[in-house]
């Protein structure tokens, strides 16, 4: 078998509450500016919360516009807009088409996949049925849409799939990515994920599932380890990466901004919905012996910290567990307090946000943390950014279904 | 209006044609003579341009005919036969 080869990061790109792009995402990141607010694009008067992380809405109009697409699904636009600044940043697209045809792998994270476009399906199969459904339905609805889309928008002829598994959608994708280059499946991979949910169906059963934040102030409603949170906040984006050996990237002078060190996975086998520290515990074990690292080598770590009650009692107890006294020299950043929980894109968004702070040498600041839990044992990053002490960072993800997914971050070169 | 109403279901059939369409075009500048293949659509989302048009002008078309269009005026003419 062939040596096994690193894996950089040569592209990113991002779209969430908080930026459109690397920059402005990076921006608001480090000056501590998130980006939940009350929802404009639903009527949620009916509904017990109102509140979400919604991405600019010029972005998608004008990324389509550059690309000559016409609309087609919330999750999908976002997708390929975002796509193409990952592209466009790793050198692999130049402008909009005609684009050659070229062996990039497509592998996406997406939670609920075209939710928008199987909203307006559910609708209209309720007012006509089967005569409210168009022909092109299938196509739309599709929960590969997105990673379709994605390839053949821009003549990407590797292999392309979605990975779903929930809230560690992405993580799991972004794994599977690293995993094809690094044994030599793919030469260049583009992966992350995306997701856009903000339609009466799908906020809809998130509301009812009764999860998410009450807090009347929007820009206080998400508090991942802290002792007044009472929920999660729901929020839409897409975050993509290009994956490539590194040895390849340096060879045709590509800027490698990260790179994926290790992975590891694990399934609770306990519970659909609630989490279990031990089944945690197992993923974060096997990404840091497959980065072969050890927990003192970490300069913090990225949580899934959702801000639910559950969550951040039981990953604070994990991440304790594996590190150990480590724990202590590893601050641990929840950007949801940011943009929200943007479910299956989230791992890719927060590991852009871990790969930027590796860049920059620091940690953004965990907003609204102001009475950490003393049930979460972790050292927190505090109200101010942070120096990153040293340059590897453990990005956790956890969905329900009891999935986990533990990426290892580490700098470019 | 021109006296067979043709200006109208153009105008009428652009906006069926966008709201059905992938690709981004410059959906005023649709004419008649138009291929309809230069807009992108194919043998499947063809199919939804025929439902769409059923949608607005209350006709529907047979799909076997409508696949035999080449151009904007083509469908132009199916509606006009079918009462448009």
């Amino acid at each position: 078998m062939a040596e096994p080869r690193r894996v950089a990061v040569t592209g990113l790109g991002v779209a969430c509450a908080i930026g459109t792009d690397v920059e402005s995402f990076r921006t608001s990141l480090f000056a501590g500016r998130g980006g939940i607010a009350r929802l404009e694009s639903l009527d949620t008067s009916e509904m017990k919360v109102g509140i979400g992380g919604e991405v600019d809405p010029e972005f998608v109009p004008a990324g389509l516009k550059r690309l000559r697409r016409r609309p087609t699904d919330r999750a999908v636009d976002l997708g390929i807009v975002t796509a193409a600044q990952a592209l466009e940043d790793a050198g692999l697209i130049d402008g909009a088409t005609p684009y050659e045809p070229q062996p990039v792998a497509v592998i996406l994270g997406t939670a609920v996949g075209a939710a928008e476009s199987n909203t307006t399906l559910q609708q209209r199969f309720a007012e006509r049925g089967v005569r409210g459904l168009r022909p092109t339905s299938v196509p739309r609805v599709m929960d590969n849409a997105i990673s379709g889309g994605i390839s053949i928008h821009f003549r990407l002829t590797g292999a392309n799939f979605v990975v779903i598994s929930a809230c560690t959608s992405a993580t799991n994708a972004m794994g599977t990515a690293y995993r094809m280059v690094r044994h030599g499946y793919a030469d260049t991979v583009l992966t992350g994920g995306a997701d856009g949910f903000f339609d009466p169906f799908y906020y809809g059963v998130w509301n009812n599932l009764g999860v998410m934040s009450k807090n009347p102030d929007p820009a206080r409603a998400c508090r991942p380890f802290d002792a007044g949170r009472d929920g999660c906040v729901l929020g839409e984006g897409a975050g993509m990466l290009v994956f490539e050996p590194w040895e390849r990237a340096r060879g045709r002078g590509a800027r490698i901004r990260g790179e994926i060190l290790g992975y590891g996975e694990s399934s609770d086998a306990s519970h659909i919905t609630s989490p279990s520290a031990g089944g945690q515990a197992v993923a974060m074990r096997a990404a840091l012996a497959s980065a072969g690292v050890e927990p003192a080598d970490l300069g913090a770590v990225n949580a899934h910290g959702t801000a639910t009650l559950a969550n951040d009692v039981c990953e604070s107890g994990s991440i304790r567990a594996v590190l150990g006294d480590a724990a202590e020299e590893a601050p641990v950043s929840a950007n949801k307090s940011y943009f929200g929980h943007t479910l299956g894109a989230s791992g890719a968004i927060e590991s852009i946000a871990a790969l930027l702070g590796i860049e920059q040498g620091r940690l953004p600041s965990n907003l609204n943390l102001e009475n950490p839990d003393p049930e979460c044992r972790v050292r927190l990053v505090g109200g101010v950014p942070e120096p990153l002490e040293r340059p590897l960072v453990m990005k956790n993800s956890f969905g329900f279904g009891g999935s986990n997914g533990v990426l290892v971050l580490g700098p470019g070169g | 209006m021109d006296a067979d109403g043709t200006a109208d279901v153009l105008v009428r059939l652009r906006d069926v044609l966008r709201d059905s369409a992938v690709e981004e075009h410059d959906w005023d500048a649709v004419e008649a003579e138009t291929p309809i293949e230069s807009l992108g659509f194919d043998s499947l989302t063809i199919l939804d341009v025929l439902y769409d048009v059923e949608e607005e002008f209350g006709i529907a078309l047979d799909p076997k005919q409508v696949v035999k269009t080449r151009t904007v005026g083509e469908i132009i003419t199916l509606l006009q036969q079918n009462g448009a």
